[in-house]
């Protein structure tokens, strides 16, 4: 018997921060903004969960720092995952179905910047004796996925490019868009290969960034919101994590997470995907069931802004903002990790008015 | 037929841009140049924080030059370990040192210092007051104020008793750490 | 109304210094595989897993629950990585067990791990820069404090050294075996960070444990007895502020009152048969005795020093061994969690004490901050 759960607030770091601002200080007014847009302080909170990974700057215990920013004195009942935010989500969502406590905060933050080399950072992530070695990067592994996609559905790079002129065109509204205006697609095929099929365009570009939502359980959630996002389905499910035993054009895990999330009980009008390369837009509308008639990315997606370890919170963020300040009634936030969109998870919002 | 692969090396390097000093960072070393410390006093709970963060973790609130406070370049020691240096790739310490925690005449935080001069190991203790041996003017460099911004960089040399009488226990009893 | 959730299946390595038998899936297979077997369930019957360990760079493996899905049975279900420091183990058990209280989940599978000769813990903890003095150069000047706000004689660290190394003889996985260790021994070997002895420090391990978790249908089904979770707690506060007390942090003793009025504890030290908490460094048990109600305010050290802490006193205290004889970090949180429950389970072996029906798990991380804290029982709550 799950127990119904809303986000209430959403709230995300600007992009133009003070040089040298410090990732606490890049949290701290953040998760401040997200509790004040429904009349809460820090003292309201029960429990609250955050997501970031060391080794975006190289520091050890990293996320400690951020407990400043939390407001961890009297101690506070917390938990952090290093992983992107929108696991955390996950955890505090479970922590509220106890029924003991009802407000929980969700925090992420990452300096993607201090990285000299993103894609020589991401190569952490993989098996370390198979794969780390051959210095396989997120990027070339998109690129083996474009790859894969474009075999299969017969696209080509003039399609990708079509994605990324909608997302920027669409991400000249978001301000947390580090990159936006209209561009044709044949301006876009003039850049260069990163790694072919992918072209500097088809690579999100990876920033700085903070987010932190508000998740409050039952009846108060109504008191504090005008329009709440319920979180109708919640699921989340990973793929073998060797690139070379899967279909590449497929997503198993997106697919089964998109089921248990109950997607297709009433279909979805918008999804935000966290796909940090164009391909992988492909892959999830596919896995994910999405027709023509739902809006991809309005926020701009991932092709406009990847802030490394915030991005799938702030997709699941976007999607309550469709809920909550665009009047529309069901809509899905995904997240992902891993190489090759090792791992899905999927949020389905709902009004209920 | 090979033996099975027991060991392999896997040596990986990644750089990292380490943070380029906020504005805050940046007044907080010059105003060390001048042989000044600053802190900010936290304008809702009044507690002084040397080095000024910026923000109180207490209240959870921002902190601006409005809140500067100066503070004495004399302390106390509140607490302290000797520490015999764990030779780790890139460890350049080789001999025994004490590691002391300050506590300056003013200030409500306290700092990890190392650098402690005429006095013995063996005579460190918990409530000795100490004073700042400052670098020559103009050789006190901003460049290595503690990136982690715990320390005061290289513009104090080391710091040395005073002489004065030790404060008791009692009036640290808030700071041990 | 929670689901009731019960530990069905324990498993945990063999720990040393290092592991070069095993890669880092092999390592936390051992345990899964081993925690599966007691349960007397298979890869099929999992349906998520809920993995810990500390910071990536002690292997030199970013987020490595995606490198380890697959050898965890993983691929079709949900994988999460907690990661709360020191505690972790403790924090991701209490992660794992809300799955089964909240009805996410019918039966998950946590694992904790550490494989530190995969790289250098020291240079980690420095992150790099010289000068860093270690988790044990960070923790002595609390130490110190306790001792002289306490006025415990000398030999009470190194008490607690000799008795979690002699407990850890009865301990078939436990990394350190020191079967001659005496308190002069300890007295005599070199500080490492004045006031701590380098035999009264934890060692660097490799290693990891694992537990199956249900709820009340599936551990009615079980063979074994189950340890039934009593209650569930994590704590976290500021590692440094004005007035801050580490010697006996505030977030430990709001952890505790929290998993005690759970569990029903009034009186720990009459209420618990048997005590596995978190200590790194030997002066941390009277320390963890103070923080966690056991005795008042500067009177923990008479625990250790009576005998009450030993395997034939009143509230032994880490009969397997502890953090000071086995601390693969990751792990060590869970391994206090999981020894728990086997001593409920009667499952605890040589170092089982007898009749133990309730029992406290305890984890902290950080500077001090971080607190994990479970009460299992052999009856269900």
């Amino acid at each position: 018997m799950t127990r119904d759960v809303a986000i209430v607030a959403f709230a995300q770091a600007p992009l133009d921060q003070a040089p040298g601002q410090t990732e606490t200080l890049m949290l701290l007014p953040t998760i401040t903004d997200a509790l004040n847009t429904v009349g809460l302080t820090r003292r309201d909170v029960d429990f609250t969960c955050s997501g970031s990974a060391d080794y975006l700057t190289g520091g050890t215990f990293t996320f400690v720092q951020m407990l400043e920013a939390a407001g961890a004195w009297p101690p506070i009942s917390e938990s952090h995952v290093e992983m992107d935010g929108a696991w955390a989500l996950y955890e505090a969502w479970v922590r509220l179905q106890h029924g003991d406590v009802d407000v929980a905060l969700v925090f992420s933050s990452g300096r993607a910047s201090a990285s000299a080399s993103l894609r020589e950072t991401l190569t952490f992530q993989l098996d370390p004796y198979y794969l780390a070695p051959i210095g396989a990067d997120y990027v070339s592994l998109a690129a083996l996925q474009g790859q894969a996609v474009l075999e299969r559905t017969g696209r080509t790079d003039k399609d990708l490019a079509q994605i990324v002129v909608q997302r920027r065109h669409d991400a000249i509204a978001n301000p947390h868009a580090a990159v936006s205006g209209d561009v044709s697609v044949d301006e876009l095929l003039r850049n260069d290969y990163v790694v072919e099929p992918l072209r500097t365009h088809d690579v999100g570009p990876a920033v700085d960034g903070a987010a932190a939502v508000v998740l409050v359980a039952g009846e108060r959630a109504r008191q504090i919101c005008d329009r709440p996002a319920w979180i109708a389905g919640l699921d989340h499910r990973v793929d073998p994590h060797y690139p070379g035993v899967r279909d590449l054009a497929q997503s198993k895990s997106a697919a089964l997470a998109a089921a248990r999330a109950g997607v297709g009980n009433g279909g979805v009008e918008v999804a935000e995907l966290c796909a940090v390369c164009t391909p992988e837009e492909l892959v999830l509308t596919e896995a994910l069931g999405l027709g023509d008639a739902v809006t991809i990315n309005p926020s701009g997606g991932a092709l406009v802004a990847n802030p490394v370890m915030v991005t799938g919170l702030v997709r699941i963020g976007e999607a309550f903002r469709q809920v909550h300040d665009h009047g529309r009634q069901r809509v899905l936030g995904h997240a992902s990790s891993g190489p090759c969109l090792q791992q899905n998870l999927v949020c389905v919002l709902e009004a209920r008015d | 037929m090979t033996d099975p692969v027991q060991f392999m090396s896997h040596h990986t390097a990644v750089e990292y841009s380490l943070p380029e000093p906020s504005r805050l960072g940046v007044h907080f070393a010059v105003q060390l140049g001048r042989g000044k410390i600053i802190g900010h006093r936290c304008p809702q709970c009044a507690k002084v924080y040397v080095p000024p963060r910026g923000y109180c973790p207490l209240c959870v609130v921002e902190t601006t030059d409005a809140d500067e406070v100066s503070i004495a370049d004399r302390g106390t020691i509140t607490t302290f370990s000797v520490i015999t240096p764990l030779q780790y790739p890139g460890q350049q310490e080789t001999e025994d040192y004490v590691q002391a925690t300050l506590l300056l005449d003013g200030s409500d935080t306290t700092l990890m210092v190392t650098g402690l001069e005429g006095i013995a190991i063996a005579d460190v203790r918990t409530g000795l007051r100490v004073e700042a041996v400052w670098a020559p003017d103009g050789e006190r460099g901003a460049a290595a104020v503690g990136v982690r911004g715990m320390g005061l960089g290289d513009a104090v040399k080391g710091w040395r008793p005073t002489g004065e009488p030790d404060l008791p226990r009692e009036q640290l009893a808030e700071h041990v750490l | 109304m929670a689901e009731r959730c019960a530990v069905v299946g324990v498993g945990m390595t063999k720990m040393s210094k290092c592991r070069d038998d095993v890669s880092m899936a092999g390592l936390v297979r051992e345990a899964a595989m081993r925690a599966l077997e007691d349960a007397e369930m298979t890869w099929a019957d999992v349906q998520a897993v809920v993995i810990g360990t500390a910071p990536d760079i002690f292997e030199g493996v970013m987020m490595p629950e995606l490198y380890l899905a697959d050898a965890l049975g993983a691929t079709g279900k949900p994988i999460m990585r907690v990661h709360t420091a020191g505690s972790v183990g403790g924090s991701t058990a209490v992660v794992a067990t809300h799955l089964i209280e909240s009805q996410v989940h019918e039966r998950v599978l946590t694992v904790a791990f550490e494989k530190q000769s995969e790289g250098d813990t020291n240079f980690a903890f420095s992150s790099g820069r010289s000068g860093g003095v270690g988790a044990g150069g960070y923790f002595a000047p609390h130490i110190r404090a306790y001792i002289e706000r306490s006025g415990a004689p000398a030999y009470v660290g190194p008490m607690v050294a000799v008795k979690d190394r002699k407990n850890a003889l009865k301990n078939p996985y436990a990394h350190l075996r020191i079967p001659d260790i005496t308190i002069e021994m300890v007295m005599e070997s070199p500080f490492v960070w004045d006031p701590i002895h380098r035999l009264e420090s934890c060692p660097t391990s490799d290693g990891a444990c694992a537990m199956v978790l249900t709820n009340e249908a599936g551990a009615s089904r079980a063979t074994k007895p189950p340890a039934w979770v009593h209650g569930t707690a994590v704590r976290t506060e500021l590692g440094w502020f004005p007035g801050r007390d580490p010697v006996n942090p505030k977030g430990g003793q709001d952890c505790a009152a929290d998993v005690y009025r759970q569990a029903g504890v009034t009186d720990p030290r009459a209420d618990f048969d048997v005590v596995e908490c978190y200590v790194p460094f030997s002066w941390y048990e009277p320390m963890w005795m103070e923080n966690l109600g056991f005795a008042d305010v500067g009177d923990g050290w008479k625990l250790t020093e009576s005998g009450a802490t030993s395997m034939d006193g009143d509230i032994p205290v880490n009969c397997s061994g502890g953090v000071l004889s086995s601390n693969p970090i990751g792990a060590s949180g869970m391994l206090r969690f999981a020894e728990a429950a086997q001593q409920v389970r009667g499952l605890a072996g040589d170092h089982q004490i007898a009749d133990a029906r309730r029992a406290l798990g305890h984890a902290y991380g950080g500077a001090a901050q971080y607190f994990s804290m479970w009460v299992v029982a052999a009856e269900k709550p």
